[in-house]
């Protein structure tokens, strides 16, 4: 059986329709876990590893190609890697801008915080914002590389 | 500040330069002036540190032991300086020759800004993060060339690192269980209260991670296949720079952190630097090619450092931040030396040679002759003995190679290589030479070091 879906063999139909209908969701789920906050489980790494799961899912239903015509935007892995990376690098070092340490945030702990639903808005929340992008973008880019190793292999 | 921009310049360049096309000349050469531009920081974040004391800064205002605690201190930001030279003289030397792949710029200065941040951390795991930062830079430059070689050397040398970077975050792990902390300071001093063997345990752990990156004897297995199999300049950066994490990390966390357990495995030290010193020095004599030579020189010249560490006290520890740095400057000036062909070549590689073996006009002179000096001091024939052979050693197994190469007429390799190369390769001559002759500076830094090395440790006399 497990032979049988080896090469050139297509998977399940029920792998290929979940995994064209998981991405959506995962980025709401990773979206949940960024605003979530910081009292209780969740950041932005947890929240790039959900989504890159399911991309994950959609590699082994189509293969790289078949992903990357599905989710065009996968293409562009290595630059959503590069902006991740420097956002948070930003968010870390722009205080020096004011004079502040790396790493200070805004509000301070203890200060008051503006909300927005759940949504406690500060400046941790662009370090997040770019961890999950990174790891996204990397893990991704392994996806890439993994998904063309087993095309040459066809071809 | 200088200390921040010294890690952000770097960093956020070298992620930048990871998507740019490395084969195209500018991004190459805007690698190296950013490395340059690097250095330049560093070297004044050096006149502030060397004149008005250690640079400090607490991360996100939090108390210390929360937030991660950044300190440039004398041995700190030689090392920096002495590592991120060695990487840009690497990196504009392939720049020169052209570089073959994409991402070879970008790495290149993400693993200045990894090397930058360990040598200016004091907080044991950020320590770690740094330290795999710059070695997954190295992982993917050693395999730099994509040739089966090149490939072999990478896989060798990843697996074996690894492995050496598993033990260390073991050891990391430890010290905290048993401290509760990850500042180098306060591990420092609670480690006083805190049952020996524990201590001990912990101790061998970090002692064996940087044996690894170190390539001291019974841990130098994948050296010789790395160092050979890399291209040129790659092995100059693995081998002047990125194994100055382990010199860096011995001194760090022997002298500083595990005084007590550095006294008493000192002889156990001594004898393990006697046997690299030996070993390195019999194996290289027998190869004949340059890069294997070489590799087999790193294996005994770590050796010489071991032991000063063995001896420790003020002496020994100064005789061995000098001879790594030193050594660092050799191994690139050589790994560098051996990858081009024309004029100037020779003579530099001859001075390289001369600083191996520990003759006059080069500055390995002044390494050996503190190594004599913590000799004399320890009051140890057999110490004394061992010096004069590994030296003899390694006289000869460096002129062997320099006759082989230098002086046979080879109509194969006679095109010479372009000579922004070979500048580069006098220059490190230059270095190294200057260092012999004016050698006040280079004892100053390294007294300077050690002073802040051990004041900042509790158990020390």
């Amino acid at each position: 059986m497990v032979r049988r879906s080896g090469r050139g063999a297509a998977p399940d139909s029920v792998v290929r329709v979940v995994a064209r209908m998981l991405p959506a969701p995962s980025v709401m789920v990773a979206a949940a876990l960024i605003v979530k906050g910081y009292a209780e489980v969740g950041d932005g790494f947890a929240a790039g590893v959900i989504v890159a799961l399911a991309v994950s899912l959609t590699y082994v239903a189509v293969g790289a190609d078949g992903a990357e015509a599905v989710l065009p935007v996968l293409r562009h892995a290595p630059k959503i890697a590069v902006t991740g990376l420097l956002l948070a690098l930003a968010s870390g070092f722009f205080p020096l801008v004011y004079g502040e340490e790396p790493v200070s945030h805004q509000p301070a702990p203890g200060e008051p915080l503006t909300k927005f639903g759940k949504l406690e808005l500060f400046t941790q929340l662009l370090m997040d914002i770019g961890v999950f992008l990174l790891v996204v973008g990397v893990l991704v880019m392994l996806l890439h590389q993994f998904g063309r190793l087993r095309g040459e292999e066809k071809s | 500040m200088l200390l921040s921009i010294a890690l952000l310049l770097p960093w956020v360049a070298g992620a930048v330069l990871l998507i740019a096309n490395g084969r195209n000349r500018a991004v190459a050469w805007l690698a190296v002036s950013t490395l340059v531009a690097t250095l330049v920081v560093l070297a004044f974040l050096a006149a502030e540190v060397y004149g008005n004391g250690n640079v400090r800064v607490v991360t996100g205002h939090w108390p210390e032991g929360i937030g991660i605690v950044l300190e440039a201190d004398p041995l700190g930001v030689t090392f920096a300086l002495l590592s991120v030279l060695v990487v840009t003289a690497a990196a504009a030397y392939e720049s020169v020759g052209g570089v073959r792949t994409r991402t070879f710029p970008g790495l290149v200065v993400i693993l200045a800004a990894g090397l930058n941040g360990l040598f200016v951390t004091a907080d044991i795991f950020s320590f770690y993060v740094f330290f795999e930062l710059a070695m997954t830079a190295s992982y993917a430059l050693s395999a730099y060339g994509g040739k089966r070689r090149q490939l072999r050397a990478a896989l060798v040398f990843t697996a074996v690192n690894l492995l050496g970077s598993f033990i260390f975050v073991l050891s990391v792990a430890g010290a905290y269980r048993v401290t509760g902390t990850l500042a180098m300071e306060q591990i420092a001093e609670r480690m006083l209260e805190v049952n020996p063997n524990a201590v001990l345990l912990i101790a061998t752990g970090f002692f064996i991670a940087f044996s690894v990156k170190l390539g001291l004897f019974p841990f130098h297995f994948w050296l010789p296949t790395v160092y050979a199999g890399a291209r040129p300049s790659v092995a100059a950066i693995l081998s002047g720079a990125v194994a100055n994490i382990g010199a860096y990390g011995l001194l760090r966390f022997g002298a500083g952190l595990f005084p007590q357990q550095l006294e008493q495995a000192g002889l156990a030290l001594i004898i393990l630097g006697a046997v690299s010193i030996l070993y390195g020095g019999v194996l290289a004599v027998s190869r004949g090619d340059v890069a294997e030579m070489l590799a087999y020189s790193a294996i005994g010249q770590v050796g010489y450092v071991l032991v000063a560490l063995g001896v420790a006290g003020p002496v020994g520890l100064v005789a061995a931040v000098l001879y790594s740095v030193v050594n660092s400057l050799n191994k690139a000036l050589l790994f560098l030396a051996s990858g081009v062909r024309g004029a100037l070549v020779a003579g530099a590689f001859a001075i390289g040679s001369l600083s191996v073996a520990g003759v006059p006009p080069a500055a390995g002179f002044v390494g050996k002759l503190e190594l004599f000096r913590t000799g004399i001091l320890a009051d140890s024939t057999a110490l004394i003995v061992l010096l004069v052979a590994g030296s003899a050693l390694s006289l000869v197994y460096m002129f062997q190679v320099y006759q082989r190469c230098f002086w046979r007429a080879d109509p194969a390799k006679a095109k010479a290589s372009p000579l922004p190369q070979r500048l580069i390769a006098a220059g490190l001559a230059v270095l190294v030479l200057a260092g012999a002759l004016w050698p006040e500076p280079l004892l100053a830094l390294s007294g300077q070091a050690v002073e802040s090395l051990t004041s900042s440790s509790p158990g020390a006399s």
